[in-house]
């Protein structure tokens, strides 16, 4: 896990289509319900801390609790963009990697009785030394034979 | 001191270097060969790539040969798939959420 402040430049994007109307998709994302269920999937650990002020400047954070190990992961951040139901843009720092402050971006569009949410995760613009980290797309394509062990 | 490999590739150039070095080590000159920059502009290019790890330098006399160091990538890589796992939770948890008010 010591590569985590390695990443700072990356910028992960990932998209998922949903069979329910926008403005349904995105309540769910800014409910403290879903943030509780965040990493719980077929896992019994526990949420002793999740909190959502949706509204700009409003906090966004979690902390999550795996009961066997006893160790606490968590993060938060602040809103920074409402458009409901299409987008939604909050800060955000992992307390394991507090240095890095992160943006996520989350874009909801509907098609019929779909919608599809892309989040981009990056960091925060104007964060990087050298100006051009948004540009980079994480694409290992040219290099699969050069990476196999 | 070893510079952030995202940050490294983040650049046409340093990418383009890296891709050809993925096909085998290889001479200064073949591996920067038809990028429109001047020498000294490569040569910070290459710097940057040896500083973060991704490339290391044989001199042999006059040649200086390159060749691709995949460790950083593949830190990287398994960096990027435990952050994208961790987003991957959150649509989960949406997903579940909307089927069960279905």
């Amino acid at each position: 896990m010591s590569q985590r402040g390695d990443g700072a430049g990356a910028t992960i994007r990932l998209e998922r289509t949903f069979h329910a109307r926008a403005q349904d998709v995105f309540d769910a994302w800014t409910s403290v319900e879903v943030l509780r269920r965040w990493w719980h999937a077929g896992r019994d650990w526990e949420t002793p801390h999740a909190e959502l002020d949706l509204r700009p400047g409003g906090a966004i954070r979690i902390t999550m609790r795996d009961p066997h190990r006893g160790v606490n992961y968590g993060g938060g951040g602040e809103f920074t963009e409402i458009e409901p139901p299409r987008r939604l843009a909050f800060t955000w720092t992992w307390d394991d990697d507090p240095s890095t402050q992160q943006l996520v971006e989350v874009d909801f569009t509907e098609h019929g009785e779909h919608t599809t949410v892309r989040l981009t995760n990056s960091g925060v613009p104007g964060r990087s030394t050298e100006g051009h980290v948004a540009g980079w797309e994480v694409s290992f394509v040219n290099l699969d034979g050069a990476l196999q062990p | 001191m070893t510079g952030d490999p995202f940050r490294a590739l983040g650049h046409p150039i340093r990418r383009g270097v890296i891709e050809r070095l993925a096909e085998g080590p290889t001479t200064v000159g073949e591996a920067t060969r038809g990028f429109d920059v001047s020498k000294p502009t490569l040569s910070k290019h290459l710097r940057v790539l040896e500083e973060a790890g991704l490339i290391t330098r044989v001199v042999d006399g006059r040649t200086h040969r390159l060749a691709l160091n995949v460790e950083p990538l593949r830190d990287a890589g398994a960096w990027i798939d435990e952050q994208r796992g961790r987003w991957e939770g959150l649509f989960d948890a949406v997903q579940s959420f909307l089927e069960e008010r279905r």
